[in-house]
């Protein structure tokens, strides 16, 4: 019975392992091979920063990296507010299709990418003259990110003693102040965090952006795409590593202020 | 005996909470039924009621927390129906101490203060002051995650306090300290007042707080207030069956009214045998439904001859068997249940009682007596 049990641990565990090897050697070659000097980046023939060097002359990738920063920074930053309003109403306040709202509002996470990019896109130039290129492609991520930001937020309104609200307001706070001076400040953690996952969210969106940028509005993860017919260059490598560093970093940031936001 | 209301009507001075047949009504109950009650300048005023009487939503009307349905309340004079919470001039102390979390001791004392705009260095003053008043000198920067139960009470206090509110609402505001806390709270809350003056609207459903806080309480049940009255009236000559039980005076006897004989009247029991009671001057006989008879109040002898032949109007006197007795340490409960009646009587013996050498056992017949003016009649619910 216990060398049966322990089959099947050694099993699951061998798994696991696996799982995570694919998970992390495609990544972890693509960091080490934008460090080879190998001109096809495919196999390690000593230490280089050449490519990186190259990176940061490339014109096109410069314009298309700070395209999507522009991007995602706009994005992160009306969505949040957007969201966080909407969360706040969504759960406070007790309107008729409320239910119906808060249930439609996640429709954007979970419909394709594919469908929701045509569908942008034939709006966009058929039915209301939003030009493509950033507009579009900002209208676009604020879209399939805000729901993300009322998610997180409504997530912490259920855990909100709601008598700090009415607290602030038996003090002499207005609505206004109460949310400013009070609201605000203890769902600051839960907002940081939201606007932590809707930034590589928006960063590496492909697929939407891809429908809606028109000509000349080339974002990173469409650079990329573009270069690949060329195979992979040691500078898509390069691009691979700056991709995985920013979203990390994002994670990470969202870890930690995830972890502070529980304590409260 | 008189009326507690015109008892009340006497040494009444400013009146500075006045509740007039306020109504509140949610989907599936009425949580304040036409419930009127003046509250005077300086007095500690207890709502006390089981849970969901409507006791806390009232407190909620006064604050602005809820709207009311009908009627009106009046802070210092002020109509109040229609202003928001921020413009009221009452204060709430709430159950769950509702302190800011990323907010100080002094943050959180001077909230109110700055919502005022007051200039910051007085502000430091007012805060420092309350901080001294309710003894949490050196506590000034820690967080509410940093207090302990008794702590954030105290803070709550101050918060509310530093605004110097013409009436301070406290929501059940020892309900959530352990029992040992709840008592020592419940003497510095009286220190507080005294030492503040302001006027306390204080919920509670605990009789003992509301007995040994209050110069008046209230008793509310279904969003009625029932009665009004001293600590004293409310516990000695509680009105109805509810007050009367919850107030602790377990023994009921219901009856009819015979006769009425100069300020006394006369009932008929279930077993036949009449019982007087003394009739309060502003209460009409016919609406007397029985009476209650205080646990405490209660004798017992076992020498039955001794006491089965007194005056009935003077004593109660029933004859019964000891049908269950507790011991509890400084008492014993008894549980006597009366013979041709189908009535258990409660009361108890102390140790230092003469009764406790007379060997008291379970199933032992005992006479119990009571003086009959320590019948306090009863008023239909």
């Amino acid at each position: 019975m216990k060398q049966k049990s322990n089959i099947v641990a050694k099993i699951l565990g061998g798994l696991s392992i696996l799982i995570y090897f694919f998970l992390w050697a495609p990544v972890i070659v693509i960091i080490v091979f934008s460090f080879s000097s190998n001109k096809y980046g495919t196999s390690w023939d000593g230490f280089t920063l050449k490519w990186y060097g190259e990176l940061f002359n490339n014109v096109a990738v410069k314009d298309a990296l700070i395209r999507s920063l522009t991007v995602a920074s706009i994005t992160v930053i009306v969505s949040t507010i957007i969201g966080t309003i909407t969360g706040y109403g969504l759960y406070k306040l007790h309107f008729r299709g409320k239910q119906f709202l808060r249930t439609s509002i996640l429709l954007p996470i979970v419909f394709p990418s594919v469908v929701t990019g045509a569908a942008l896109l034939v709006f966009f130039t058929r039915f209301i003259q939003i030009p493509l290129g950033y507009p579009s492609i900002i209208i676009a991520h604020i879209v399939f990110s805000t729901p993300l930001a009322v998610f997180v937020i409504l997530g912490r309104m259920q855990r909100f003693d709601w008598s700090w609200e009415e607290a602030a307001m038996d003090l002499g706070a207005t609505r206004f102040r109460t949310f400013l001076r009070v609201i605000g400040p203890i769902m600051l953690p839960a907002i940081a965090a939201s606007a932590m996952l809707i930034f590589p969210w928006s960063f590496d969106d492909f697929v939407v952006t891809y429908f809606v940028a028109g000509i000349g509005s080339t974002t990173l993860p469409i650079y990329v795409f573009s270069q690949l017919r060329f195979g992979a260059t040691p500078v898509i490598n390069t691009i691979g590593t700056l991709f995985v560093v920013l979203t990390m970093a994002a994670l990470a940031l969202m870890y930690f202020v995830q972890k502070k936001n529980e304590k409260i | 005996m008189t009326d507690s209301k015109n008892d009340n009507e006497d040494k009444r001075g400013t009146i500075c909470l006045d509740i007039k047949d306020v109504v509140k009504q949610f989907p599936d109950v009425t949580a304040v039924d036409h419930v009127s009650v003046q509250i005077t300048e300086g007095e500690i005023f207890s709502l006390l009621g089981p849970s969901g009487c409507g006791k806390s939503t009232l407190l909620r009307l006064v604050a602005g927390l809820e709207s009311l349905d009908q009627g009106r309340i009046s802070i210092a004079g002020q109509l109040v129906n229609d202003l928001p919470p921020y413009k009221r001039d009452c204060s709430t102390v709430f159950q769950n101490h509702a302190l800011f979390p990323h907010m100080s001791v002094a943050d959180n004392i001077g909230f109110g203060l700055v919502e005022r705009k007051m200039p910051k260095r007085e502000i430091r003053k007012k805060v420092s002051d309350k901080v001294d008043l309710v003894n949490l000198a050196g506590l000034e920067s820690r967080y509410p995650d940093q207090l302990s139960g008794g702590q954030k009470q105290r803070v709550a206090l101050a918060r509310s306090l530093v605004l110097e509110p013409t009436v301070l609402l406290l929501d059940e505001p020892l309900a959530a300290l352990d029992r040992k806390l709840r008592k020592e709270m419940q003497v510095e809350l009286k220190r507080i007042q005294r030492e503040v003056g302001t006027t306390f609207l204080n919920v509670t459903h605990d009789q003992k707080e509301a007995l040994s806080l209050s110069d008046r309480i209230g008793v509310m049940r279904n969003g009625k207030l029932l009665q009004i009255g001293t600590p004293n009236q409310i516990y000695e000559t509680p009105r109805t069956k509810f007050i009367a039980r919850f107030m602790g005076a377990t023994n009921i006897f219901p009856g009819r009214v015979v006769s009425e004989i100069g300020g006394k009247i006369e009932l008929e029991i279930k077993n036949g045998s009449k019982v007087f009671a003394p009739l309060p001057e502003n209460i009409a006989s016919h609406s007397v439904i029985g009476f209650s008879v205080h646990p405490e109040l209660i004798d017992i002898v076992t020498d039955k001859e001794k006491k089965l032949r007194t005056d009935p109007q003077k004593e109660t006197v029933f004859p019964g068997r000891i049908k269950e007795m507790i011991y509890q340490g400084d008492y014993s409960e008894l549980t006597i249940s009366l013979d041709h009646f189908d009535l258990n009587l409660s009361t108890f013996i102390t140790r230092g009682s003469e009764y406790d050498t007379q060997d008291i056992r379970e199933n032992q017949d005992v006479v119990v007596f009571w003086d009959s003016d320590d019948n306090n009649i009863l008023l239909a619910d």
